[in-house]
């Protein structure tokens, strides 16, 4: 009997205070929402709703793509969180720019992701096209790089032509740094390829040169304003209508 | 009538039984309580009485019971100061050894003394047991429940965080609405105009010292009149309630077909007071303490405060009234209550006692659980409210996004960066205030979808100025693929018909995929 009762109250001891699993024990006191710099907390609550939820599968660029890791330097990512990114709906993060994050939260999430998300040499040792655009392209040797690189898949006359990308609506939400991004790292996690894939069955071939991308963008980005131009003033479903008319 | 326990014969060993006897002796000529002891705790109570439907008093005072020695304890470590209450409670919670445990005994303790008054409560209605003679009984109780709502509001708020800065505000904002008295009142109950130091001390006070106190002593007088008046006997059908007879009928009762108080009715108390007590501990190991939730800080705005569970209700009931209705229900609706539960003794206090035929009161209790139980649950959930950082936190499904073009995956971002999510959930995360959208391209045509954006409708403010043409578009494109794999999304049976008088060659045949007569679509 004694030793029952001592075994229960060892028992009881060890479930209440002994071991760090129990149950009901309460987590760590909620910290001041400025406070917190727990990468998975912040990026889980500011980031994750577009560029999903482990950096990819989300409608937004895939974070944890290597390659966009490796692209794109600190402070091009810093200018992004903190002010937004224009042509984009990506918004200002920082408070600074009316956002909820501070300095140090936003630096939270770049560290947080290249500790994550990044990988040694992830252009396999090729130097891919910078990151910005410096020249201006040329539209027509851009539509024809459109033609041999992209249209396979985005293609007006592709069985699957909606997945073209050279419609104003979607050019309309898309700035051309973005679309520059997707060119040159590519999207794995929709089974975009990457510069030096794009082409016929994404099969490595020719890869695309910084002039390539230059071009490419500078074409797109033609279509963009020939489709601002039909759309100003029209209503959208008059705009929806013009949408072909653009391309 | 007192007594004397009679001298020993036999001589005690030193140290022995007794010497505890002996000491027992000393105290009992002085104190002289084992005669009432004695009458309280064999006097005669009807057979029926023994069941297990009337533990529930005695379980509500051993919670008591618990409420003040935990009470006491965390007293020793809690500080009531506005600036150091909440780290307190993270002291008690992470620094002390078992503080959590004690906690979370006190807030299940609190949980489960509510829930066990209110079950009380409605037992002993239900039963009849406020009728002559125990209508001052049933008095006590209806205020021993006011002040145990009291001990947990006043509790609630020297948890002193998020929630309970809120809910006092709420709490405040509520007293301020009482007509020419209101400012003053609120002066009262925080100490100054605003929630500040004072404040924490007010209700230090009031969840320590003034509702405990008052508490004990109505809460002896209740038990001191159910040992004076006997415990309500069972109520039989027909059995009625005479103020003339029943004193003489309840004694006969009680004394033909009686068993001693003890052990005869008390062991069902005790076994249900233990059970109760181990279920709370249960409850406070596995769920642990409540909060605290994030610092009382006014400035920190993302912060979705609740009250506690049983205030739930009212919570709801004012996020659905309209407003012209919230200050006379707040102010009347609670004395009218009040008044109702300390009229019916005196409304009914004599005549049918059993439920079987009382069906007026049957319904008036189901309808008060049932309204309890939903209100409750809605608190819960909180519909009525947006979901303010669905936008920015709750991934799109990934399934939702698999086929999708690269309009509709910017319509996903519009969806998000918008905020619609804040209103409308997809994938089962997201406000509850507009419809659910997993399936709304089977409800709604692309054309009907677009004038609902641009324009609103209902409940739905209008976007279109706050969207570009490109945005609306895009928004539609993804808004139109959400449907299941085996149902088309609407189509509007005029717009088919001319599609297909457009595309002339092939007029006749239903088009593969509706999205194709669409405009972005080649």
């Amino acid at each position: 009997m004694r030793f029952t009762a001592s075994a229960l109250l060892a028992c009881g001891a060890a479930l209440l205070g002994g071991c760090g699993h129990t149950p009901g024990y309460p987590p760590n006191p909620i910290l001041r929402p400025t406070a917190v710099t727990d990468f998975a907390t912040l990026y889980s609550q500011n980031c994750a709703a577009c560029h999903g939820a482990n950096g990819q599968n989300g409608p937004s660029i895939d974070l944890a793509n290597p390659e966009y890791q490796a692209l794109v330097d600190d402070a091009t990512l810093r200018k992004w969180i903190s002010g937004g990114m224009p042509g984009t709906e990506m918004p200002a993060f920082a408070e600074s720019q009316g956002g909820m994050l501070t300095d140090a939260q936003v630096n939270a999430l770049i560290a947080g992701m290249r500790r994550q998300w990044s990988r040694p040499d992830a252009f396999g040792g090729t130097a891919p096209p910078a990151y910005a655009q410096t020249a201006v392209g040329d539209p027509h040797r851009g539509e024809a790089s459109y033609e041999a690189h992209c249209a396979i898949c985005h293609a007006a006359t592709h069985e699957q032509g909606h997945e073209q990308v050279t419609s104003p609506m979607y050019l309309a939400l898309v700035g051309d740094q973005a679309l520059r991004t997707i060119m040159i790292a590519g999207r794995p996690d929709i089974g975009q390829p990457d510069w030096r894939h794009d082409g016929p069955g994404g099969k490595a071939g020719v890869p695309l040169s910084t002039q390539d991308v230059d071009d490419i963008g500078t074409y797109l980005a033609s279509l963009r304003t020939m489709g601002q131009q039909v759309t100003t003033g029209t209503s959208s479903a008059q705009a929806k209508s013009a949408a072909p008319a653009g391309r | 009538m007192p007594r004397v326990s009679p001298p020993h014969g036999q001589e005690p060993v030193r140290g022995g039984p007794g010497t505890a006897k002996r000491v027992y002796a000393w105290f009992e000529q002085r104190l002289q309580l084992e005669g009432p002891v004695k009458d309280a705790a064999l006097h005669p109570v009807p057979r029926s009485t023994a069941s297990w439907w009337y533990v529930f008093g005695s379980a509500a005072f051993t919670l008591l019971l618990l409420q003040i020695v935990t009470g006491v304890l965390l007293a020793l470590v809690y500080v009531p100061s506005a600036g150091e209450a909440w780290s307190s409670l993270n002291v008690l919670n992470h620094q002390i050894p078992l503080g959590w445990f004690l906690r979370a005994l006190h807030g299940w303790g609190s949980n489960f003394m509510v829930a066990i008054v209110l079950i009380h409560m409605a037992q002993v209605f239900l039963f009849g047991a406020y009728k002559f003679p125990r209508e001052l009984t049933w008095i006590l109780g209806v205020f021993l429940l006011l002040m145990t709502l009291g001990m947990a509001f006043t509790g609630q708020v020297l948890r002193f965080d998020q929630d309970a800065y809120w809910g006092l505000g709420i709490g405040a904002s509520i007293l301020s609405r009482v007509p020419f008295i209101g400012g003053g009142l609120v002066h009262l109950l925080l100490g100054g105009p605003i929630i500040a130091g004072a404040t924490l001390s007010r209700f230090f006070a009031l969840h320590v010292f003034i509702i405990p106190g008052a508490l004990l002593v109505f809460a002896l007088l209740h038990i001191w009149m159910v040992l004076k008046l006997g415990i309500n006997d069972w109520p039989m059908p027909g059995r009625l309630v005479r103020r003339a007879t029943y004193m003489e009928e309840y004694n006969r009762l009680a004394h033909e077909d009686g068993i001693p108080f003890i052990p005869g009715a008390f062991w069902k108390d005790l076994a249900f007071s233990g059970a109760i007590l181990a279920a709370v501990a249960v409850c406070a190991y596995v769920l642990g303490p409540f909060g605290p939730s994030g610092q009382p800080d006014p400035s920190i705005i993302q912060t979705v405060p609740k009250p506690d569970f049983f205030f739930l209700w009212i919570y709801t009931v004012l996020s659905y009234l309209p407003p012209e209705m919230e200050t006379p229900f707040i102010l009347i609706a609670p004395l009218i209550g009040i008044a109702i539960l300390l009229a019916i003794p005196f409304w009914a206090g004599e005549g049918e006692k059993s439920w079987h035929r009382r069906p007026v009161a049957v319904l008036a209790v189901s309808t008060i659980a049932i309204c309890f139980a939903v209100l409750t649950q809605l608190g819960t959930s909180t519909p009525w409210s947006p979901h303010m950082s669905a936008w920015s936190g709750d991934p799109i499904p990934v399934r939702y996004l698999q086929t999708a073009t690269p309009l509709v995956r910017q319509g996903a971002v519009v969806f998000q960066a918008k905020q619609c999510r804040n209103c409308h959930s997809i994938g089962g995360a997201g406000g509850e205030r507009g419809p659910a959208l997993d399936d709304v391209a089977t409800r709604m045509t692309l054309d009907q979808m677009r004038f609902k954006v641009v324009s609103g409708g209902g409940n739905m403010p209008a976007y279109g100025k706050n969207l570009s043409a490109a945005e609306i578009e895009a928004l539609v494109s993804f808004l139109e693929t959400l449907h299941p794999a085996n149902e088309p999304p609407a189509y509007d049976a005029s717009r088919r018909a001319v599609d297909e008088s457009r595309s002339q060659p092939n007029a006749g045949a239903p088009p593969a995929n509706p999205a194709a007569n669409r405009g972005t679509n080649p």
